[in-house]
């Protein structure tokens, strides 16, 4: 149960000042760490056109947490995300099978190409003991 | 030289699957060749990287069918979810005029 990541990215209102948007991810952070979450990433993106207008606005300030924990801090922080008026909209994504399950592909993928030199290398070398016989039979 | 000149046309009606319309009528099905895929889709697909998203989204912003982009079934379905977690966070758009 304990170890899980998540994603958690935001998009605040671009006409907030930038010592509330800080305030605001400050207290995010402590949030997580009350909860017993860690906070292994914060990324604060800036402001970035949107693809589409949310509330009337063309432009929005993402921020962008990476979050270890176990979902009860995600709950609280979901909880709490949807009540402030100053995020406009907001996304959890459980990354941490996604990624196992990557890793996994990767590890597959560099076992295959390892066995499939290995296996190259003999082929090579005994295509070299077999030419220096064809020569003495010559 | 005339046998040169007669094979490859023969060859020509055999291989053109789409030229012969008519013999079924509007009912022909849709043939489509099996295309490559042009892009490696990587083991993470992360829904934040636009750019690579990008490539999937023709004009229209619709995601790209499958027998278009020739990827597999596995990846296009994690493509799918990437490109729906994007627009909802309007890094995409849901469509383009």
């Amino acid at each position: 149960m304990a170890n899980r990541t998540y994603e958690v990215m935001y998009i605040v209102d671009p006409e907030t000042t930038a010592d509330r948007i800080e305030k605001l991810n400050e207290a995010v952070g402590q949030l997580v760490e009350k909860q017993g979450g860690t906070v292994v990433r914060l990324d604060d993106i800036g402001i970035r056109t949107l693809a589409y207008p949310i509330k009337k606005r063309t432009e929005g300030h993402y921020v962008l947490f990476e979050i270890d924990g176990t979902g009860q801090e995600i709950m609280e922080l979901e909880r709490r995300m949807r009540v402030n008026d100053m995020i406009m909209r907001y996304i959890t994504v459980r990354i941490d099978e996604d990624r196992k399950k990557a890793d996994k592909m990767r590890a597959k993928r560099e076992k295959r190409a390892a066995q499939r030199a290995k296996f190259r290398a003999t082929g090579e070398e005994q295509q070299q003991q077999a030419e220096p016989a064809a020569e003495v039979q010559a | 030289m005339a046998e040169n000149d007669f094979e490859p046309r023969e060859r020509e009606s055999f291989g053109g699957g789409g030229g012969d319309e008519g013999m079924f009528g509007d009912k022909a099905p849709r043939r489509y060749q099996r295309r490559r895929p042009r892009q490696v889709i990587p083991d993470y697909v992360d829904w934040r990287d636009v750019e690579f998203l990008r490539q999937f989204i023709p004009e229209r912003g619709k995601i790209m069918p499958r027998r278009i982009s020739g990827i597999t079934a596995k990846d296009q379905r994690r493509l799918a979810t990437a490109i729906k977690r994007a627009r909802s966070m309007a890094l995409l758009p849901y469509v383009w005029e």
